[in-house]
């Protein structure tokens, strides 16, 4: 059985990991909050994983809590995207240099 | 079961009901309303909050200290502290909009994400649930997303809101992913009892409780400001409109501390590992790099920005020593509650200053003490204050901060390098604070008095005779604190 559970770890840790390295390598915005995003489904599914092997079930209402939140989170994130690929025609992040020191 | 006349709750439920009704009344009315009826409906809404708070503390229907409850909320004089300071900061935000938000679009919106982003910010104080507390984090941010990316034509704004909402995102997500990994070795998301899981826990999931532990304050981290991870706060403070900045200085950033202060403190105290040292080499970073960065500055908004990470710094020398000396906490959290007022007045100084003359670069504010006398006041107060020059409230947070480092050398022998750093440190910031002033009133000739927004003149009087009265008087607020205080050397005693 925990043989089981290890599996779990083992692809949200993963997850966590190709996460991170999204989020620092890539320079396209969206691809960043993609890269976010793989991290918050890492955690959700930690979550769904624990609560399954556990006594206690509150991991499961806490992955729906979480999932509607990043789905919250991602609306606001695409829509400030939005408002700055109309300003400067690009979502890169090398032109996105006026703000420094 | 929380009683519905908690304070939480009510403060819920007032906060809330507003926040939701003001777009609403907005469209129904044609979007014909001014910024000031939907300012002073926010106002009514954030003083009949911290009145109850006050209410709540006057009857004694708070329990001391921090308490670990079975509900996702407790009603005590820890959450009570911070909630005061993020009302009178949410209130400092809203009076300073007032001539700020003149002439410009979505008003109700604007104010209404404030109210939302309080609520959240309150909350976090309270919780004792992971789930609450990360439930009550994203209310507090994603308002603070919109809110600095306010100004849609101005490319400044959105640049700091986009590099704000990532970091932010990604604060977030570490954070889930340190509650997730809690919850699966102690089989909770109540933090009492997460706490007391990590004392009972097998050898060899120690390991998965330090990463926890890690996640934790990183995630925290990144809000407070803590130096490997404050690449994005000088950008999004400079960016956002001066009085949001307020808010995230003064306001997000205490929400930081107060779930580190809840989480990190009580867990790694209760894992029995030597991570104050840790925190204590985070907090000489911060704060030597907030402050040098800051003398560089040539933006009076970037310059607060890195002063305020270096106030981070200050603020977690009372955590890092919280197990060797009974007054590391009281200290923080007494010098939290004056940071929001100083970094509050200051902000909201140059929110004042680019309402009236569009420039916050520190050249162009030659002869301000001149042009607008009391705004110019407030500002300087605020900056002494900051420096914790006599006899201001800064200095009295600052001397119980760096006290119980150097009561900490009994126990550990970096205790006093953290004092010794500290006021270092606050040298170097009177530096470029003492740099401001003199361009303010010594240099520059010919200026005239121009008109001051009347509700900046407001919140400068309100702060001057807060950070007087309390640096001569400081004996109520260190009574408060020390009721708030949590208990922490009762649970570090194996």
């Amino acid at each position: 059985m925990s043989n089981e559970l290890i599996d779990f770890v083992i692809v949200s840790v993963a997850l966590l990991a190709i996460g991170i390295y999204g989020l620092s390598v890539k320079r396209n915005f969206i691809r960043m909050l993609f890269a976010v995003e793989i991290v918050i489904n890492a955690a959700n599914l930690n979550l769904v994983a624990f609560a399954r092997f556990l006594p206690h079930s509150g991991g499961q209402t806490f992955a729906l809590f979480s999932i509607a939140i990043a789905a919250a989170e991602v609306a606001v994130g695409l829509a400030l995207i939005i408002v700055a690929y109309r300003m400067y025609k690009n979502i890169d992040v090398a032109d996105f240099r006026s703000l420094k020191g | 079961m929380i009683e519905l006349t908690s304070t939480p709750i009510i403060i819920l439920a007032i906060l809330g009901g507003v926040g939701v009704a003001l777009p609403v009344i907005s469209i129904a009315m044609k979007e014909r309303g001014t910024v000031a009826s939907y300012g002073i409906v926010t106002l009514i809404a954030l003083f009949a909050s911290i009145g109850y708070v006050l209410y709540q503390l006057a009857l004694d229907h708070v329990a001391p200290a921090a308490i670990f409850s079975q509900d996702v909320l407790a009603d005590d004089a820890f959450g009570s502290l911070f909630a005061i300071a993020m009302l009178i900061v949410a209130i400092f935000t809203t009076v300073g909009s007032f001539s700020y938000m003149k002439n410009k679009a979505n008003p109700s919106v604007y104010f209404s994400l404030i109210l939302l982003s309080t609520i959240g910010m309150v909350l976090v104080a309270y919780a004792t649930d992971l789930v609450m507390l990360f439930v009550a984090w994203e209310l507090m941010s994603i308002p603070t997303y919109i809110l600095v990316g306010f100004l849609k034509k101005d490319p400044i704004s959105n640049e700091a809101a986009i590099k704000y909402f990532l970091f932010g995102a990604l604060a977030s997500a570490i954070i889930i992913y340190g509650i997730s990994l809690a919850y699966g070795i102690t089989g909770s998301t109540n933090i009492g009892e997460v706490i007391q899981g990590f004392m009972v826990l097998d050898a060899n999931l120690i390991p998965i409780g330090l990463l926890a532990v890690g996640m934790f304050i990183a995630g925290f981290g990144f809000k407070m400001g803590l130096v490997p991870f404050h690449m994005w706060l000088p950008d999004a403070y400079e960016g956002a409109p001066p009085t949001i900045a307020a808010l995230l200085a003064a306001g997000t950033k205490k929400a930081g501390f107060a779930a580190a202060l809840r989480v990190i403190v009580m867990g790694a105290v209760a894992l029995s590992l030597d991570w104050t040292l840790a925190l204590g080499i985070i907090a000489v970073m911060t704060m030597t790099v907030g402050n040098i960065a800051a003398i560089m500055q040539k933006n009076l908004a970037r310059m607060l920005a890195y002063s305020s990470i270096g106030h981070a710094g200050y603020i977690l020398i009372g955590l890092s020593i919280a197990p060797f000396s009974t007054i590391g906490i009281q200290g923080s959290l007494f010098h939290i509650l004056n940071h929001a007022v100083m970094k509050g007045a200051a902000f909201i100084a140059v929110a004042g200053i680019v309402t009236a003359l569009a420039v916050t670069h520190i050249e162009k504010i030659k002869g301000l003490g001149r042009r607008m006398p009391i705004t110019a006041l407030g500002l300087v107060i605020s900056l002494l204050a900051l420096a914790g020059v006599p006899p201001l409230n800064g200095f009295w947070s600052k001397l119980m901060l760096f006290a119980s480092a150097i009561d900490a050398g009994t126990v550990v022998w970096w205790g006093p390098w953290l004092a010794v750093a500290g006021v270092l440190n606050s040298a170097l910031s009177l530096a470029y604070y003492g740099w401001i002033i003199r361009k303010m009133y010594f240099e520059g000739e010919t200026e005239k008095r121009i008109k001051e927004p009347r509700a900046i003149i407001a919140v400068m009087i309100f702060s001057i005779i807060f950070m007087v009265t309390i640096g001569v008087y400081p004996e109520p607020i260190i009574q408060f604190t020390e009721f708030a205080t949590p208990a922490i050397n009762v649970a570090f005693t194996p």
